[in-house]
């Protein structure tokens, strides 16, 4: 029986305490900056080491070398061979990964504080004295080429990688897989790894972020002690990222015997630098940054036609782009588009003020939630020095989102999600939805492979 | 202070449902964690895949709670929220701010007491769909995608509840009724077939009556506490048995599969920690052999699977492009036979635990992964201020254990899935 009135929606009871983290900035004698948070909870100190070092200064021939030389770099180091050392790291239970993005290299320790000298020690023989020797090299490289030809098998990380190719255009850097392809790893050396680790592997061009259980006096200097043999490079490649223009077009990639179609439509963005970021946030949690956001409620609740859909803007440092992506049960193909279409527009024409409402609570309210583990605090801080956001970010940034009205939001859609010049990719079977795609009234089907280039 | 002694107080309502409550101040957020003992092992032939579909409905809102607005209610307070499904159990979770902690609450309490008033047949024929393109999306669309259930589908007995997929088969996943699904939650949904956690920050002296507040009235409603299962023959395996298939894959990849010890059974820690030595790190001895030194598999990965009722062991590697599965199988069981003759050095152990103790440290920075594991250790041992005692198990482990339990286990007879490209 029901007795309590159950009818209303129990609101918050009272106010939380929240204090932001405080970051402690300074620099080690050999110039890194270091960026430190104190977090006692735990006995856990992690480190995010971010250097400039990504797959974007990957030269034409030779794409995948900073990918390939992040898989070596602790293949080895000092007194270890690579499996010495992987055990070293495994006898202390500190995780030690090393990966490779467009812009940067991220290496992340995690260790218990009662092994913070010997964690430490070896994450800094890793950067002075790697061997990045031939054996390694050789295997890590048949590694990864086995891996691109495994790549096939798996329809999303095609449309990610064809996305990428036809959104940003061959003159960019962001157009290419960090992974590389076959025939431009096969070009690359043992010496190209050596001098990728001497031009691009400094303190200088490096950002150490650490969240942990220590003071920074012992923070600064343990790391000036053990980190004092890494020395700076003198590199500084310029590159460029021409924005490529084009018109609204329809791409697919064929593979026989997939039972879903995987979807992404959208284009180039500006960076995260310009326009204001805020309100493009915005914007997008009420377009399809949530759960609750309108395309996964049309595509996944009212249509049924998906597991999930979802938008985003995607922010490189030097560019960015914007993208709806989804996988659905091929006969949606056609119908899943057009709704995409139609929710890109739809957008622009107005939101209600309860939708602007609940994604500034949602985001407002989840804002100390992004401060609970280890990990988390250092993504923010990470966020920070990809984007070189002020150092007051944080601190502003629930007024910045409360302030916002809905004209912005608008404006934000209008200004920033453009349907004449939506690239939509289908990776699936063709002859499951290529008569779909023929009915949507958009001029050009192009075929690709799998790299994104036009099959001929 | 020992970090891995968790603080706690379990009482049950009057209803039967039991709450257990884990208080930490650090910092203001709350989670919610209710574990129903029932998963797809309570289903039966022919009409697999309830117990997953069934946790999607109870996302589609009940008497108090509009469609869509559960996901929506949570996130518009900053939280976080989700379910899953497993052939044991289905756990519901939320992490909000703690001023917040009462909307889980009422959230929680609304669909495990009146989500039948809200149930529609366009409802549920919307979330079929929806199940049907999961179903698609993470295994019928997916390289190996379907090795898991063609594996357990001949590891279990045919009546076994573990010899169908959580996910249930696509013909089952269609055929459900609203008759099904108010069946189901009749018989599977009742308070005293739970187990509520409230972890993080709650204020002592108040918590008992909010919780109270919102899932005193509720009924029990059909038979109550489920109890166990049984009757169904245990995996053994006479001979060895083979499967080849071909599928649209690159590489060839073999399975090969040990019916072995269930959760928390005698022997379960041990093949945990076999399993870490055989694949879980560049020096263990499988990864080290087929990748590093001999470079015929571009990968290897052992586990120990185990639930309430049984377990398996399982290794699989994937052949590198021109080497032949029996080339990799025969490697793959001279290690095997080496352990199970000369067993395994100390440091190899001591390396794995070490791995071991550290996660556990680890995983205590998230109140969700906390309340979730009380919620784990007191399904699974009735206990849940397990840690200590958990990693205990591991420290247990000696290398002439090890031995026997790969004796024990592995030299037997197994089960061979190769996947081959068509």
């Amino acid at each position: 029986m029901q007795i309590l009135e159950r009818s209303q929606k129990p609101g918050a009871k009272g106010e939380i305490q929240f204090s932001l983290p405080e970051i402690q900035e300074f620099r080690l004698n050999n110039s890194l900056k270091v960026l430190f948070v104190k977090k006692d909870e735990l006995p856990i100190i992690r480190f995010n080491l971010i250097t400039d070092a990504g797959g974007k200064y990957d030269t034409a021939n030779k794409k995948g070398l900073a990918n390939l030389f992040s898989r070596v770099l602790d293949e080895g180091a000092g007194n270890f061979n690579a499996i010495e050392l992987s055990d070293e790291f495994d006898s202390l239970g500190t995780n030690f990964n090393i990966n490779c993005f467009n812009d940067n290299l991220h290496i992340t320790l995690q260790t218990l504080a009662e092994n913070l000298d010997k964690s430490l020690e070896l994450f800094a023989t890793v950067l002075t004295s790697p061997h990045l020797d031939n054996k390694s090299f050789g295997r890590e490289k048949r590694k990864v080429i086995t891996a691109l030809q495994q790549l096939k098998d798996s329809p999303d990380e095609i449309a990610d990688i064809a996305f990428d190719h036809i959104v940003f255009g061959k003159n960019n850097p962001y157009a290419y897989p960090v992974v590389g392809y076959p025939n431009g790893l096969e070009n690359i050396s043992t010496e190209d790894i050596g001098s990728f680790y001497k031009e691009r592997l400094g303190p200088a061009d490096s950002t150490l972020i650490v969240v942990g259980n220590t003071t920074r006096e012992i923070l600064e200097e343990k790391l000036n002690n053990y980190f004092s043999d890494w020395k700076s490079t003198s590199s500084n490649p310029q590159l460029s990222f021409p924005n490529f223009s084009y018109g609204s077009k329809i791409y697919f990639v064929h593979k026989e015997g997939l039972v879903q179609s995987e979807i992404r439509a959208g284009h180039i963005a500006e960076e995260r630098s310009k326009g204001n970021f805020f309100s493009k946030h915005i914007m997008n949690i009420i377009l399809g940054g949530q759960f609750s956001s309108r395309i996964n409620l049309n595509l996944r609740e009212d249509k049924g036609y998906t597991y999930g859909a979802h938008s985003r803007f995607n922010y490189l440092k030097e560019s960015a782009q914007f993208l709806v992506s989804t996988s659905v049960g091929s006969e949606y193909t056609g119908n899943a588009i057009n709704e995409i279409i139609r929710e890109l527009n739809k957008i622009k024409k107005g939101i209600k003020k309860e939708e602007l409402a609940f994604a500034k609570s949602s985001v407002t309210l989840r804002f100390p939630g992004n401060f609970e583990t280890y990990g988390q605090i250092a993504s923010n801080l990470v966020s920070l020095v990809l984007h070189s956001l002020p150092q007051n970010y944080f601190s502003t940034y629930l007024n910045s989102i409360n302030n916002l009205n809905e004209e912005q939001i608008i404006q934000a859609a209008v200004e920033n999600i453009n349907t004449d010049k939506l690239s939509i990719l289908v990776v699936g079977d063709k002859n499951l939805f290529l008569e779909q795609l023929e009915s949507l009234n958009i001029n050009e089907i192009i075929e690709l492979d799998i790299w994104g280039n036009p099959v001929l | 202070m020992d970090l891995l002694d968790i603080e706690y107080q379990k009482y049950k309502l009057e209803n039967g449902l039991e709450v257990i409550l884990h208080q930490n101040t650090n910092l203001p957020l709350v989670s919610v964690n209710i574990w129903y003992r029932v998963g797809s092992a309570n289903e039966v032939k022919g009409k697999t895949g309830i117990a997953h579909l069934f946790e999607h409905m109870m996302f589609q809102g009940s008497q108090n709670v509009p469609k869509e607005k559960h996901f929506k209610y949570i996130q518009e307070a900053g939280g976080t929220l989700n379910g899953s499904t497993s052939f044991d159990r289905t756990n519901y979770f939320e992490k909000v701010p703690s001023n917040y902690l009462e909307l889980a609450l009422w959230l929680e309490s609304d669909r495990m007491g009146f989500l039948l008033p809200a149930l529609t047949q366009e409802k549920l024929t919307n979330q079929i769909g929806v199940v049907s393109n999961e179903r698609l999306e993470r295994y019928d669309n997916q390289p190996y995608g379907l090795a898991w259930e063609t594996l357990i589908s001949y590891l279990y007995p045919e009546r076994h509840p573990y010899s169908w997929p959580t996910i249930g088969h696509m013909k089952d996943i269609k055929s459900y009724t609203l008759d099904d699904v108010s069946s189901f939650f009749n018989k599977y949904y009742s308070p005293a077939n739970a187990t509520l956690v409230v972890a993080g920050n709650f204020e002592k002296g108040k918590v008992k009556d909010q919780v109270s507040k919102y899932f005193s009235e509720l009924g029990s409603s059909g038979n109550g506490n489920i109890t166990s299962l049984n009757n169904f023959p245990n995996p053994k395996l006479d001979k060895n048995v083979f499967i080849e298939k071909k599928e649209n894959v690159q590489l060839e990849r073999i399975y090969l599969a040990w019916p072995s010890d269930k959760a928390y059974g005698k022997d379960d820690s041990s093949l945990d920690i076999l399993s870490d030595l055989l694949t879980g790190s560049k020096s263990s001895r499988l990864t080290n052999k087929l990748v590093y030194e001999m470079e015929i598999a571009q990968d290897v990965s052992a586990y120990q699977f185990s639930g309430k009722y049984d377990g398996h062991f399982m290794i699989i590697a994937t052949a590198k492009p021109g080497i032949t599965l029996e080339r990799l199988k025969d490697e793959i069981f001279k290690e095997i036979e080496n352990i199970s003759k000369n067993g395994v050095a100390e440091k190899e152990i001591i390396r794995s635990k070490n791995v071991i103790k550290s996660s556990f440290i680890y995983s205590m920075q998230n109140s969700d992964v906390l309340a979730d594991q009380l919620n784990h250790y007191n399904f699974y041992l009735g206990e849940p201020n397990s840690f200590n005692f958990d990693l205990q198990r591991y420290e247990d482990v000696t290398t002439e254990y090890l031995k026997n339990v790969t004796e024990k286990y592995i030299n037997k007879p197994f089960i061979e899935l190769q996947i081959k490209p068509i």
